[in-house]
């Protein structure tokens, strides 16, 4: 028997927009994925904590602040430092096109914008493999 | 994929990612016996303090106000926190860790949220081994909290030194506190949310059905995670518990 995966889903900074993730959190809960919901207000020190601690598989963030590009660098340096090259990390939320392309050359996974179906997400959790894997 | 012998060695010279590796082994029933055998015999100072209650009784908040009071005092403090995993899908949404943030860059802190499978008793499977490896490790205090869990989950008591159920305003009339169960062996009972409407006069129905004469006596309190109150009484409670 395979064992569940492990995410952790935040969101980081003042962004206080969390219905989606809580909809992504709940879709993944029922395909079967352990969730460490992480919530609101988080920084990526924190993230990265939670990440460590919670022996995650994957990282999910969420952003509709625009604060992307701050944030996001931060967490995959972070990660990187802290020897969690392993995890793999997916953003979500309103991510421009050119921006997504910034974000993956930095060792994202995958950017899911709106109205992404919850089944695209949770197959590529299942399927996808993390940095380190590929 | 390091090896559990190599995660053993890492775990020995105190490699955080290592304990959080072999904490999930221990959850997901994998090599566990040659886990319990390397750490067979280690010291583990560890005192196990179990907090249970029904779900939304405010366990988590108050072990996110616990962490802060106990900081302050020099204790290092490794979190076990239970929630349900589905019997449906076999996921589960772990939300306890979210009530007791501002930790980060501390490592006297370590928070790991487990899913529990139905028909345990609202504690995860192997939660004694995972609970021995935070203590082996070196963490002074292990705090423990059930799934939500009402009247007869008792396995967790054989799990810890003190035991606390949360109990909360409006959650029954006197004959509540005659029944067995966990109100049998409950080490302190607090009477949590004492800021509502309703908590003095549970707390007060509690503590007299409970102590009534000729019968064990145990600690009843009120506190409250919203401002903290209370949770000086509760530590103090806990500590003189054995």
């Amino acid at each position: 028997m395979t064992k569940p995966k492990r995410i952790v889903l935040a969101k980081i900074g003042l962004d206080g927009h969390d219905r989606g993730i809580k909809v992504v959190a709940r879709g993944l809960r029922d395909a079967g994925f352990h969730v460490i919901y992480a919530g609101l207000w988080q920084s990526p020190e924190a993230v990265v904590q939670a990440v460590a601690d919670e022996d995650a598989d994957w990282l999910g963030i969420s952003m509709l602040s625009g604060a992307h590009m701050t944030q996001v660098p931060q967490v995959m340096d972070l990660l990187r430092t802290s020897g969690l090259d392993h995890v793999g990390v997916i953003v979500g939320g309103i991510i421009p096109e050119a921006d997504a392309d910034a974000l993956r050359k930095l060792g994202v996974a995958r950017v899911f914008g709106p109205g992404t179906p919850m089944n695209e997400i949770a197959d590529f959790l299942r399927q996808g493999t993390s940095r380190a894997q590929r | 994929m390091p090896s559990v012998n190599e995660l053993l060695q890492r775990f020995r010279s105190k490699d955080r990612l290592a304990l959080s590796r072999l904490l999930t082994l221990a959850a997901n029933n994998d090599q566990t016996t040659a886990i319990r055998h390397a750490i067979a015999g280690q010291p583990a100072k560890g005192r196990v303090v179990a907090f249970t209650g029904s779900g939304g009784v405010g366990k988590s908040s108050l072990i996110g106000r616990l962490i802060g009071l106990l900081r302050g005092r020099g204790k290092s403090i490794a979190v076990l926190a239970c929630d349900p995993q589905s019997s449906v899908t076999g996921g589960a949404l772990l939300g306890d860790r979210l009530r007791m943030s501002g930790n980060e860059g501390d490592a006297g802190v370590f928070i790991r949220s487990v899913a529990a499978a139905g028909g345990h008793q609202a504690i995860a499977e192997n939660l004694e081994l995972m609970i021995r490896l935070l203590s082996v490790f070196g963490f002074e205090l292990v705090l423990l909290e059930t799934v939500g869990a009402g009247q007869g989950d008792t396995a967790v008591r054989s799990l810890a030194d003190v035991l606390v159920l949360l109990l909360q305003p409006e959650t029954g009339d006197e004959l509540q506190w005659e029944k067995a169960g966990l109100l049998e062996v409950a080490d302190v009972v607090v009477v949590h949310k004492s800021d509502l409407p309703g908590a003095a006069k549970v707390e007060t129905q509690v503590r007299s059905q409970l102590n009534m004469p000729g019968f064990r006596k145990i600690p009843v309190l009120a506190a409250t995670a919203l401002n903290g109150e209370g949770l000086e009484a509760l530590w103090e409670a806990v500590e003189r518990v054995g």
